[in-house]
């Protein structure tokens, strides 16, 4: 405790500053907001380890890229319809946008996975995770919650910044808005479809291994090499209706099906270009994978110790 | 399990753990009350079965168990929102800061963003790593690391807190100033401590009740002062001749043993004491100290252990012989 001299000159007596106080170990008195509240706050934080918030800068390098690369060709396309005429622009549009990003979209799922479930493993912090409330069924919830929204920033948002950049540079943005809401929806579908897709497959890799690398590199080349040998089958098949199902094995053009049939338009995937599967036998595919993605997480977590 | 299980830190009936043909835990029952609680065994003993088991991370293969009054297999989470569990492992995220991983944890336990952050910060604070919160955990010695997994335990105020091997890794200073610690948590904090550990003097310095694992299965479980105190033998201290002192108790029918600089016997009633009162004007030594000898817990585990060893042995060579 300090004295202030100058203080109280008419007693003469020095006053203090203030007073520093040991509170010591203080037992808690306040609310306790339980595992919803636990489960929102995981989600929190995963989204910011998968921004790179709060880390070392080398971890924000590859989000800042992602999203770069995602967003400028919204942009670009944005700008050429202001200052082209529409009639120079026919045929740009989401799905050529989604077309440009469907690689970014990968490249983000195959990295952010491993951020959100291998680090817990390999420094061996699920088990202070799993001493709270959480159960390991919310912890697994959190996380691809966590994992789904960031895919959406990254599968929802351009599209939505090229509807809002087009109904803005339209003549009369009000009915441009009012005659294009089915885009919307559209926009928002694939966003959500693709995004529990890529997430589910990419997590459940994640679960397999500690190493980041590992599940990075096993997402991204699993998807290729899937993609490569759907490819082969499809050219040693040669004609028939069969060989349209082979579309179901590699995800990136499962993706490029999912589009068009969302969007109705033609793929620019000449492989598939002649595949017209019904829409609902893509929706039960989908669900059937994230089915058994879901699975192999929740089955891998419980006989985690 | 049994309904006045409040007044006990938590109760354990048949609790039996075991993966295929190997038994972790074998039908352990045991009612441990509030005390600062030391779980002792050897490395593969069970200690970390037990604690996994009370909060629930893992399902017993029978039996059940009760911690805070609630029956685990039922109230897992509300009770893991009242206990507190520092693994022996190293479990802490290496680019996160103290302070921002022990105020996330404070948050997976319930409380408020910014009261978690502030209790972060004060728990930081009690347990030495004040200066370094806002240093990346990758960064911090063993020692550091073990204070930042206690602050993680207790940042909740929980009632209870598991200490699963706190001084693994640590050098003598650093070992004194945790057990200081974890002691001050018991006495001052007022938080239930279990201590596990496979070293004795750990528990002995900190615990007032211990619990003995041996193999999976319950050696002992009592206060550790009446585990002290169950022992006859007595110590005596003389100066002059010893062996004179030795041969007249042997005189009196009295077995004596020499422990260095001290002669032990075991003296049961009256009578021992009066033949080493007559032992020592017969040889003419002067009698320096006559006093029960305190048990250590090493004598404890020793004799406990090794008695069920003998007993064991014993039942193999009679299955052994009958067969």
């Amino acid at each position: 405790m300090e004295a202030n001299p100058e203080a109280n000159a008419s007693t003469g007596q020095p006053q203090p500053y203030g007073e520093i106080f040991d509170r010591g170990y203080q037992h808690y008195s306040g609310e306790r907001l339980g595992r919803s509240f636990a489960i929102r706050r995981l989600i929190i934080y995963s989204i910011k380890r998968g921004l790179g918030i709060k880390k070392r800068w080398t971890s924000k390098i590859l989000p800042i890229i992602l999203y770069g690369l995602a967003y400028i060709p919204a942009f670009i396309i944005v700008a050429l319809f202001a200052f082209l005429p529409a009639s120079d622009l026919e045929g740009f549009g989401f799905d050529s946008l989604y077309g440009v990003i469907e690689i970014v979209i990968l490249i983000y799922a195959s990295a952010l996975a491993p951020e959100m479930l291998c680090d817990d493993r390999r420094e061996r912090t699920l088990q202070l995770y799993f001493s709270r409330p959480l159960t390991r069924l919310d912890y697994l919830a959190s996380k691809v919650t966590a994992m789904g929204l960031l895919m959406s920033t990254i599968i929802f948002g351009p599209p939505l910044l090229l509807f809002l950049g087009l109904t803005f540079s339209d003549d009369s943005p009000i009915s441009y808005f009012a005659n294009h809401l089915t885009d919307l929806l559209k926009i928002t579908s694939y966003g959500l479809l693709v995004s529990a897709f890529f997430g589910a497959l990419s997590l459940s890799i994640a679960t397999f291994t500690t190493r980041k690398g590992v599940a990075a590199a096993i997402f991204i080349i699993g998807a290729l090499m899937l993609q490569g040998i759907a490819r082969s089958f499809y050219e040693a098949i040669g004609e028939g209706s069969l060989r349209g199902y082979l579309v179901f094995i590699s995800p990136p053009d499962f993706i490029d099906s999912l589009r068009r049939w969302l969007f109705r338009t033609d793929s620019q995937n000449d492989l598939f270009a002649a595949t017209d599967l019904p829409g609902v036998v893509t929706l039960i595919w989908l669900v059937v994978v994230i089915g058994v993605a879901m699975f192999l997480m929740h089955r891998t977590y419980l006989q985690e110790d | 399990m049994a309904s006045d299980s409040g007044r006990y830190v938590f109760e354990t009936d048949s609790f039996h753990k075991a993966y295929g043909p190997i038994v972790a835990l074998e039908a352990l029952t045991v009612r441990v009350p509030e005390a600062a609680i030391g779980l002792l065994g050897a490395n593969g003993a069970g200690k970390s079965t037990l604690i996994k088991g009370l909060l629930g991370l893992l399902e017993p293969t029978s039996g059940s168990a009760a911690v805070l009054g609630m029956p685990v297999a039922s109230q897992g989470p509300e009770i893991r929102q009242r206990i507190g569990y520092m693994p022996e492992s190293d479990t802490l995220p290496g680019d996160v800061t103290a302070a921002d991983f022990v105020g996330h944890m404070a948050e997976m336990s319930g409380l408020p963003t910014r009261a978690a952050r502030q209790r972060a910060n004060d728990v930081l604070y009690q347990v030495g790593l004040n200066e370094e919160r806002y240093r990346l955990m990758r960064e911090f010695s063993t020692g550091m690391k073990q204070r930042a997994k206690l602050a993680q335990a207790i940042v909740h105020d929980p009632d209870l807190v598991f200490l699963d091997e706190p001084t693994n890794g640590m050098d003598p200073q650093g070992r004194d100033e945790m057990l200081d610690l974890i002691r001050k948590i018991h006495n001052e904090l007022g938080i239930t401590v279990m201590l596990s550990s496979h070293i004795l003097g750990d528990v002995e310095r900190v615990c007032d009740y211990v619990i003995m694992l041996d193999s999976g299965s319950l050696v002992v479980a009592d206060d550790i002062a009446n585990l002290r105190s169950t022992t006859a033998d007595v110590v005596i201290r003389i100066d002059g001749a010893r062996n004179g002192f030795m041969a007249a108790l042997r005189a009196r029918g009295i077995e004596a043993t020499e422990s260095g600089s001290e002669i032990v016997i075991s003296a049961s009633s009256d009578s021992e004491f009066d033949a080493v009162r007559d032992a020592v004007v017969e040889s003419g030594v002067s009698l320096r100290a006559l006093q029960p000898r305190e048990l250590t817990l090493e004598d404890v585990y020793i004799r406990t252990v090794s008695g069920i060893e003998r007993h064991t042995r014993t039942e193999d060579r009679a299955v052994a012989g009958g067969s």
